[in-house]
């Protein structure tokens, strides 16, 4: 893994010059504390999905030295359909890009083992497990692939994001980035406590079980 | 220093300068006071103390830099205010999915009306939110045509638009109005007046609270608030405006009425808005101000008194408008 300084310079600049002004002064993105992301060697980082401003707001978040070697796991098929595009969000976005409707053979797994094969280069990645951006607000099931990614490398870190408002300022189809009050929450690194997939996953879903509860917008409960 | 502030803001009248100078003595000795505790007495808490402080010192200078050097500039600043403030309010709300268009229109609303205040256009600035959009607000969110829950989107869309934009905006007006004879310190004057008043107003009611609060007011509603408070502040605030009336073109008697509304109404919409804090169950609006929390934890009061103070001093003081 060697350090691209050409667009690690592009990254600091789009990231910490442009889009971290806009999105804190005109969207109100509320940052909270990540600096602690300095000192971990590696990571995941695992975050609800409800907009792309998530994907943007989380790199405008995180530590500007680290930046370049955090890559967002992207669908191919949406960032990657053509040549120009592909091109684009690998430079700009960093993004690694994986066919989420791999038909692959019996037993093998195209998408994971491009997940592995960055993390054995040394790359940190962001994920959001549920695959797809959803309605706002609402978090849908998230997709196993994340537990048989941790399982496989013991000793690496997950970190649990979540956020709020995004989806509300903008949605999936939405054209106009409406200004809101959106959060972002960073929860702690975190081991997983075992190797089995399984209960992998079910400590990430209470993981966000927590978060929800804490952080979660609630519904009016009022009925009529 | 009025000497350098003289220079720095030539456009200003003296009464002016004198009660900035005022403040920012205020506020050096409060932070000289702070920083000698904390020298004194090492082990005594004073973080929160201190951030206000320091959270003072940040917005008294960005105020004073937003509204006495350049004209237009204040209106800017003012209205970048307002955009704040509606984005705050209304995150807090949840509005609906379908509400999002006309949200778009109401943030359109914040340039429009302080275009109006800019270029003096009384009649114009005065419906535009409660006439013209409380008529077009509506009729935009049901285009979408989703009704479930459309008059609770109507009613805070209006409300939230009310306060953050229509009220702030009277801020703006108050320079815009003309010069009176004898009065030279003119819309400036008005303006620190009220801001000035309304803050120490916040602060005078806490100190009476905190030191000798004893019988809850609105307990639940805002747990902290005490008659002994709420009285000191309108005693209190109502005694430094009249000192300080020399920065509005009204006489005696009409300082004293006026800074005493002020102090009401701006316990009022602190406690409006402490009402809105508990019904969503959060307890502040943001973290926008380190030490005061969101931009309406510190302009609550504000968005009351400035409506209520321009009015009053428009009938007072300004009969031929």
């Amino acid at each position: 893994m060697k350090k691209p300084f050409l667009q690690s310079v592009c990254l600091k600049l789009v990231y910490k010059c442009i889009l971290r002004p806009v999105l804190k002064f005109y969207v109100g993105v509320q940052y909270t504390d990540c600096s602690f992301l300095k000192d971990e060697e590696q990571f995941v980082i695992i975050a609800n999905h409800n907009s792309h401003l998530d994907t943007l707001s989380l790199l405008t978040s995180l530590p500007s030295e680290i930046l370049w070697k955090v890559k967002p796991v992207a669908a191919e098929d949406y960032f990657g359909n053509t040549k120009l595009k592909a091109k684009l969000s690998r430079f700009f976005i960093n993004a690694l890009l994986i066919n989420r409707q791999s038909k692959a053979k019996e037993g093998t797994n195209p998408a994971l083992d491009k997940l592995l094969h960055a993390i054995d280069e040394g790359y940190s990645l962001i994920l959001f497990p549920e695959g797809s951006r959803g309605e706002p607000e609402q978090m849908s099931k998230m997709k196993t692939g994340i537990a048989r990614l941790l399982a496989q490398k013991p000793g690496l870190k997950y970190v649990p994001v979540f956020m709020t408002g995004m989806g509300t300022s903008l949605p999936k189809g939405g054209l106009v980035v409406l200004p809101y009050n959106a959060t972002l929450h960073f929860g702690k690194p975190t081991l997983p406590e075992s190797s089995d997939p399984h209960t992998i996953m079910e400590q990430i879903e209470g993981d966000f079980q927590t978060m929800i509860q804490q952080f979660g917008i609630k519904e009016d409960d009022d009925d009529d | 220093m009025r000497k350098f502030l003289s220079m720095l803001f030539p456009a200003q009248s003296d009464d002016v300068i004198l009660t900035i100078s005022i403040i920012l003595l205020i506020l050096t000795i409060v932070s000289a006071v702070l920083f000698t505790v904390k020298k004194i007495f090492p082990e005594k808490n004073i973080k929160e103390l201190e951030n206000r402080t320091k959270s003072w010192w940040i917005m008294i200078v960005l105020f004073i830099c937003a509204i006495f050097i350049n004209h237009l500039a204040s209106y800017i600043c003012l209205a970048i205010l307002s955009f704040f403030a509606f984005r705050e309010l209304y995150s807090v709300l949840h509005f609906r999915q379908s509400d999002r268009s006309a949200l778009l229109l109401a943030f359109l609303a914040i340039p429009i009306q302080y275009t109006l205040a800019y270029i003096k256009w009384y009649g114009a600035y005065i419906i535009f939110i409660p006439v013209c959009m409380f008529l077009l607000l509506p009729s935009v969110l049901v285009i979408k045509q989703d009704t479930h829950r459309i008059t609770k989107s109507i009613a805070m869309l209006q409300w939230t638009l009310m306060l953050s934009v229509f009220g702030l905006s009277h801020l703006a007006f108050l320079l815009s109005m003309p010069d009176l004879e004898g009065f030279p310190s003119g819309g400036h004057g008005l303006l620190l007046f009220l801001v000035f008043l309304t803050e120490i107003n916040d602060v005078m009611q806490f100190l009476w609270g905190k030191t000798l609060g004893r019988h809850k007011i609105l307990p639940n509603v805002s747990p902290n608030k005490t008659w002994e408070g709420f009285i000191g502040g309108v005693i209190s605030t109502t005694i430094i405006g009249y000192f300080l009336g020399f920065l509005t073109p009204l006489q005696p008697g009409y300082v004293i009425l006026a800074s005493a509304m002020i102090a009401i109404s701006g316990f009022s919409g602190d406690v409006v808005l402490s009402a809105i804090k508990r019904d969503k169950g959060i307890k502040d609006m943001s973290d926008t101000i380190p030490g005061h929390g969101g931009i309406f934890d510190r302009i609550d009061s504000l968005s009351f008194t400035a409506p209520m103070f321009f009015h009053l001093v428009y009938y007072i003081a300004y009969p031929n408008l």
